[in-house]
C-alpha cells in the first residue's frame, strides 16, 4: 500500500490525469499476455525522462516498487507489479522522435509501437528487421529490455543488434545516456547491451537510438513440404552452407501443421511430417536466382513439393499458415505452456526427436515449429490446467526439455526472457559465479531494489 | 440475449495477449488499456468474480465501445469482446435501471449547452414515431433514449419529408388487401417480393436513400412492399443496454412484416441489416417455440440491399438496358469505397458493393483502411462526440488521400459520420450511398 503522501507526491510529478489508482484501473494493469494477474498499487502515465527520474528517486527515498509497462504483451511476466508497487506505463511515450534516412538511423520514445516503427520507415525505402510476432501492438521499449526476435533474425539479427544508444533512467533516477548514434563507438563499458535484454530490471529506458538498413527491392517466398523431418533439417543446412541467408527460415511439425485450417484448404498431403517456410530478400535479379537454388536444394534434400509464391497476395497465404499455428493450437487442448528454446542449427532435429521422447514419457501432447535458421523452437505443451497431474507431468518434462536443450549447446529462452516463468530454471544455465556477477550488477545499480523486484532471480 | 455471466466462457477463451490493442479504435484514441479490448474484457471478467461492482470506472469504459468488431476479427481466439460489452451495458441497465443510463446522457449532452432547440423538436417528434404502437403502459415512451446530436455536428437537415411518408403519399403506390400500402405489388405477383425496411436515419434524415433503394430494386425486377407501421431497428436501444426496448421493437418489427408473403427483406442501412439477421433472434431466443420460429423465418429472409442486388437478383445495371457505361455519369468520377463495420465484420459482406460501385461505370480507388471504423458507434457519438469525431479523423484522412470525388458507403449512420469528419477536415469528397450511384445512372438513361 501506498501511503497518502506517495500518491499526493505522485500526482504532483505527473499530473492528476496522469495518474490512476482505482480499482478497475489497476486491474487493467495488473496483467501481460501470460495471463497472470497482480494488482500494483497505482499506474502512472509518465510523459518524459524528468518525471520518471522523479518517480524514481522518491521509489528510493520512499521505498516502493516500481515496474516499467509497455504493451504487456510479455510472455514471462516481466511488467508483472509481483509485489505490488507502482507501474510505471510508457503509453504515452510513444512517438517515433526522428528519421534520419541521411545516418540510417531511427529515435524513438520507448512506448512507440514496433509495427508504426516499420510501416514509417518503410515508406522512406527503409528497414528496421526486428519482427516479433506481436510486431503490430508491442513497443519498442518492451523490444530492447526482451531483446525480441522474429522470423528475420536468421538474416537480419535481433533487437539488441540495432540498438545504437539509449537514453536511460536509473533505478536510483540519474540519468545516462548509453552508446551513440553512430555505428562504430567503443568509449568505455558496452552498457547499451547490458540494459538490452535486462528485463526492465536496471532502468527505465526513455529514448532509443535504432540503426536502420536501406529496405530490400524484393521478397520471395516459398514452402516446401518433407515427409521426413531430417530431410527438412538436412535442407535447412544445405541452404545455410551455399551461403544463401534466407531472411526467414521457418520450421512446423506435423502436430503444428495439423491445427492450421488453411493447411487443409492448400491441399497438403496428409502424410506431411514437416515443413519449411523459406523467405529470401534483396535484389530482384538475385533472388530469383536464390529462390531457385533453394528449391534446388529442397528437392535434392527430398522434399516432396516446393511452391513458390507468384505474388505477395500468395506468400501472404503462406505465412498465414505459420502464423496460424501458435492460436490454433488451443483446439488441442485448452492450455498451453510456451518455451522458445534454441540449439544449434545442425541440432534442430536431434532437439525435435529428443522433446517428442520427452513428451511421450510423460504422456503430454506436444507441437513443436520456430525459426529453423536460427535454431530457435518454440515448444509447445498442450494441457489442460484444470488436470493437476497433466501439470506435474508438463512441469517434470520441461525440466527434461531444459536438460536436452543445455545439453546440445543451446539456450533455454531465445527471446521471451526470464521473468517470473523461468526463474527457477536459470542455474541450469549459467553457473553460480555468473548469476553472482548479475546479482551485483543488479545490486550497485539498484541498491535499494526498488526497480522491477522478484524478477529473474530466484530468491 | 446471453447475459454476463451467460458469456463468462466466452470471457475465459481471452488469454490477454493484447493482440486487440492493435485494432481496437477506442484504445486507438485513448492509448490507455482500460479502453482497450483487453482491458474491457479484464474488466467484466472482474466484474463476474466480484472484485469490482457497477462503478462509475466500470460503466465508462463499458461506453467505450463503437462496436465495430475489429477486435473479435483480430482475435486469434475468437473472443466476441463486442457482445460481451453490450451484455455488460445490459448488466448496468438493469443495475442501475435505464433513468440512470439515460440521466447519463442527459448529463452529458444537455448540461453542457449543445442541445440545440432544433435537435431538441428532432428529438421528440422521432420519440413519438419511434413509438407509435408501442404500448403506453410499458413506459417504454420515456425511457427510450434521445437520439440528441451535438451542436457541432454536421448533419443532414431533417428531411422535409420524411421517407415514410413520401411513401405513404406516392401515387405510385396501391392499396394490398391488408390495408397497408404497398408499391408495385397487388396480390399475386411472379416477381420476388421484397419487404422494404428503412430504418431511422434514412426515414427521418436521408429518405433520398430509400427512394434510390426503391428504384433500383424495381429496376432489378423486384416488387417491393414498405409495410408503413415498421418501427426502428432496436439496435441504439440495444446498445445503451436496454434489452427491454429491443425486444419490443423486434416483435413490432417482426409483425409489421410477417402480413406478408415475402421472399426477401431489405434494408440499406448496415446496422439494421445486421441487426435483424442476427440480433432478433438472439433478443427474442427466450420468447417460447413460436416466437422462436417466427423469427427464424424473418432472419432468413433479410438481405442487405447490395448482397440482395448481386447475389440474390444477380443484378447487372446493363442488364436492364436503360445504361451504358458510356453514357454513365460517373465515368469520369473517382469512388472510393468505405466498409461498414457492421457488413463488413457483421456480415461478411466486402465485394457486393464494390461490384455495384464497377458497375456504375465509375472508377473504384481504395482507400488506405476501408475497413477502419468511422467512429459513429450507435449512441456512441452522442455520448461521447469529440471522442468519436477522433476515431473519425484517420477515417476522413484516407478518404481525403485518395483524392477521389466520392466517397460511397452502404450505411446512413456511416454517411453522416463520414461527412461531419470531412467537413471538419475541410475536404468536400461527396459522401453518397452506393445504391445512389445506380439509382443516378438509371435516371440518366
Ligand atoms: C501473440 C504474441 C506473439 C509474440 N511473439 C514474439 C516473438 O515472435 N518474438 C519475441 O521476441 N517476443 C514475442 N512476444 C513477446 C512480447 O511481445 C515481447 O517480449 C515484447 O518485446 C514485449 O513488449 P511490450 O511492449 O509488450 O512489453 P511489456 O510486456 O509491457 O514488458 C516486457 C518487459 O519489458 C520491460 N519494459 C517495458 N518497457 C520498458 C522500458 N521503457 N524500459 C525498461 N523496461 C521496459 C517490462 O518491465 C517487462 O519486464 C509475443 C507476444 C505475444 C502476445
Ligand atoms: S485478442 Fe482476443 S485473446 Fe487476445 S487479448 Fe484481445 S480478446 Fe483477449
Ligand atoms: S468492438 Fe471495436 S471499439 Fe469495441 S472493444 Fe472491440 S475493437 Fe474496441
Amino acid at each position: 500500500m501506498l501511503s497518502h503522501n506517495v500518491i499526493k507526491e505522485l500526482t504532483n510529478i505527473v499530473g492528476k490525469d496522469n495518474i490512476q489508482t482505482s480499482k478497475e484501473d489497476l486491474i487493467c494493469y495488473s496483467y501481460d499476455a501470460t495471463n497472470q494477474k497482480f494488482l500494483p498499487d497505482a499506474v502512472v502515465f509518465p510523459k518524459n525522462v524528468s518525471e520518471i527520474s522523479l518517480i524514481l528517486k522518491m521509489a528510493n527515498s520512499e521505498g516502493f516498487p516500481v515496474v516499467p509497462r509497455g504493451a504487456g504483451s510479455g510472455f514471462s511476466g516481466g511488467s508483472l507489479p509481483v509485489e505490488g508497487g507502482v507501474i510505471v506505463s510508457l503509453e504515452r511515450m510513444n512517438k517515433i522522435l526522428k528519421i534520419d534516412a541521411d545516418n540510417l538511423i531511427a529515435i524513438v520514445e520507448p512506448g512507440a509501437v514496433t509495427g508504426e516503427l516499420q510501416w514509417e520507415v518503410e515508406d522512406l525505402g527503409l528497414f528496421y528487421p526486428p519482427d516479433p510476432s506481436s510486431l503490430k501492438f508491442c513497443t519498442i521499449g518492451g523490444n530492447v529490455a526482451e531483446c525480441a526476435g522474429g522470423p528475420s533474425a536468421v538474416k537480419y539479427g535481433v533487437t539488441k543488434d540495432y540498438v545504437l544508444g539509449l537514453e536511460v533512467v536509473l533505478p536510483t533516477g540519474e540519468v545516462i545516456n548509453t552508446g551513440t548514434q553512430t555505428i562504430k563507438g567503443v568509449v568505455g563499458y558496452d552498457l547499451t547491451k547490458l540494459m538490452v535484454g535486462s528485463e526492465g530490471t536496471l532502468g527505465i529506458v526513455t529514448k532509443i537510438i535504432l540503426k536502420l538498413l536501406p529496405l530490400p527491392e524484393a521478397t520471395k517466398t516459398m514452402l516446401a513440404v518433407f515427409s521426413d523431418m531430417r530431410d527438412a533439417a538436412a535442407a535447412v543446412s544445405r541452404i545455410i552452407s551455399l551461403k544463401i541467408i534466407p531472411s526467414a527460415l521457418e520450421f512446423m511439425d506435423k502436430e503444428s501443421i495439423s491445427c492450421v485450417e488453411e493447411y487443409s484448404s492448400i491441399g497438403l498431403p496428409a502424410d506431411v511430417e514437416a515443413l519449411l517456410l523459406i523467405e529470401v530478400d534483396g535484389a530482384k535479379e538475385l533472388i530469383e536466382k536464390q529462390a531457385e537454388s533453394v528449391k534446388k536444394i529442397c528437392l535434392d534434400s527430398r522434399a516432396r513439393e516446393v511452391r513458390i509464391a507468384g505474388d505477395k497476395k500468395e506468400a501472404k497465404k503462406l505465412w498465414q499458415i505459420r502464423r496460424a499455428i501458435s492460436p490454433s493450437l488451443a483446439k488441442l487442448k485448452p492450455n498451453k505452456i510456451n518455451e522458445d528454446i534454441v540449439v544449434p542449427r545442425n541440432k534442430i532435429p536431434e532437439a525435435i526427436i529428443g522433446i517428442r521422447e520427452i513428451a511421450k514419457k510423460y504422456s503430454l501432447t506436444n507441437a513443436n515449429f520456430g525459426h529453423a535458421g536460427d535454431g530457435n523452437i518454440h515448444v509447445n505443451i498442450m494441457i489442460d490446467k484444470t488436470d493437476r497431474g497433466e501439470v506435474a507431468r508438463a512441469e517434470e518434462g520441461v525440466k527434461e526439455i531444459f536438460k536436452l536443450v543445455i545439453d546440445l549447446g543451446g539456450t533455454i529462452s531465445g527471446e521471451h526472457g526470464i521473468g517470473i516463468f523461468k526463474m527457477s530454471y536459470i542455474g541450469m544455465e549459467l553457473s553460480k559465479p555468473a548469476i553472482d556477477v548479475m546479482k551485483k550488477i543488479k545490486q550497485v545499480l539498484d541498491p535499494k531494489g526498488i526497480l522491477n523486484p522478484g524478477k529473474i532471480f530466484p530468491e | 440475449m446471453k447475459t454476463l455471466k451467460q458469456l463468462s466462457q466466452e470471457i475465459n477463451k481471452c488469454v490477454l495477449c493484447g493482440t486487440c490493442r492493435s485494432v481496437c479504435p477506442t484504445f486507438g484514441v485513448v492509448q490507455r488499456e482500460p479502453a482497450s479490448a483487453r482491458g474491457k474484457v479484464a474488466l467484466c471478467d472482474a466484474y463476474l468474480n466480484k472484485e469490482i461492482g457497477i462503478s462509475e470506472g466500470f460503466i465508462k469504459h463499458m461506453n467505450e465501445c463503437v462496436q465495430c468488431m475489429a477486435c473479435y476479427a483480430a482475435c486469434p481466439n475468437d473472443v466476441n469482446v463486442p457482445d460481451i460489452i453490450l451484455a455488460a451495458r445490459a448488466e448496468i441497465a438493469k443495475e442501475k435501471g435505464m433513468p440512470f443510463v439515460k440521466s447519463f446522457i442527459l448529463e452529458n449532452i444537455l448540461d453542457s449547452e449543445r442541445l440545440m432547440p432544433a435537435a431538441m423538436k428532432f428529438a421528440s417528434r422521432l420519440q413519438g414515431l419511434l413509438f407509435k404502437g408501442v404500448p403506453e403502459e410499458s413506459g417504454l415512451h420515456r425511457r427510450f433514449p434521445l437520439p440528441l446530436i451535438d451542436e457541432r455536428r454536421l448533419v443532414p437537415p431533417l428531411a422535409e419529408r420524411f421517407f415514410m411518408d413520401v411513401v405513404a403519399d406516392s401515387s405510385a403506390f396501391s392499396t394490398a388487401p391488408t390495408g397497408h400500402p404497398t408499391k408495385g405489388w397487388v396480390g399475386q405477383t411472379t416477381r420476388p417480393r421484397v419487404g422494404f425496411f428503412a430504418g431511422c436515419l434514412i426515414n427521418y434524415m436521408l429518405p433520398n436513400i430509400g427512394e434510390a433503394s426503391l428504384k433500383v430494386l424495381e429496376k432489378a425486377g423486384a416488387s417491393v412492399v414498405v409495410p408503413l407501421d415498421q418501427l426502428c431497428c432496436g439496435m441504439p436501444a440495444l446498445g445503451m443496454g436496454d434489452v427491454e426496448t429491443a425486444k419490443v421493437l423486434a416483435l413490432k418489427n417482426l409483425e409489421a412484416f410477417e402480413k406478408y408473403e415475402l421472399d426477401y427483406i431489405t434494408t440499406a442501412c448496415a446496422t439494421c441489416s445486421d441487426g435483424l439477421k442476427r440480433r432478433f433472434k438472439e433478443l427474442l431466443s427466450y420468447e417460447g417455440e413460436d416466437v422462436q420460429r417466427r423469427v427464424d423465418k424473418f432472419s432468413s429472409k433479410v438481405r442487405d440491399i447490395t448482397e440482395l442486388l448481386v447475389n440474390d437478383f444477380g443484378f447487372r445495371i446493363s442488364d436492364f438496358g436503360f445504361y451504358k457505361s458510356q453514357i454513365s455519369n460517373l465515368k469520369s468520377q473517382i469512388v472510393t469505397y468505405h466498409d461498414p463495420c457492421h457488413l463488413r465484420r457483421g456480415q461478411g459482406i466486402a465485394d457486393e458493393p464494390r461490384e455495384l460501385i464497377e458497375m456504375s461505370g465509375a472508377k473504384l480507388k481504395e482507400m488506405s483502411h476501408p475497413c477502419r471504423c468511422c467512429g459513429l458507434g450507435g449512441s456512441f457519438n452522442i455520448t461521447n462526440y469529440d471522442f468519436s469525431m477522433e476515431i473519425n479523423r484517420s477515417k476522413a484522412e484516407d478518404i481525403k488521400n485518395t483524392g477521389a470525388d466520392i466517397v460511397a458507403t452502404a450505411c446512413p449512420g456511416c454517411m453522416i459520420q463520414i461527412k461531419d469528419g470531412l467537413h471538419q477536415l475541410g475536404a468536400d469528397t461527396k459522401v453518397v450511398h452506393v445504391v445512389e450511384l445506380l439509382a443516378d445512372n438509371i435516371d440518366s438513361r
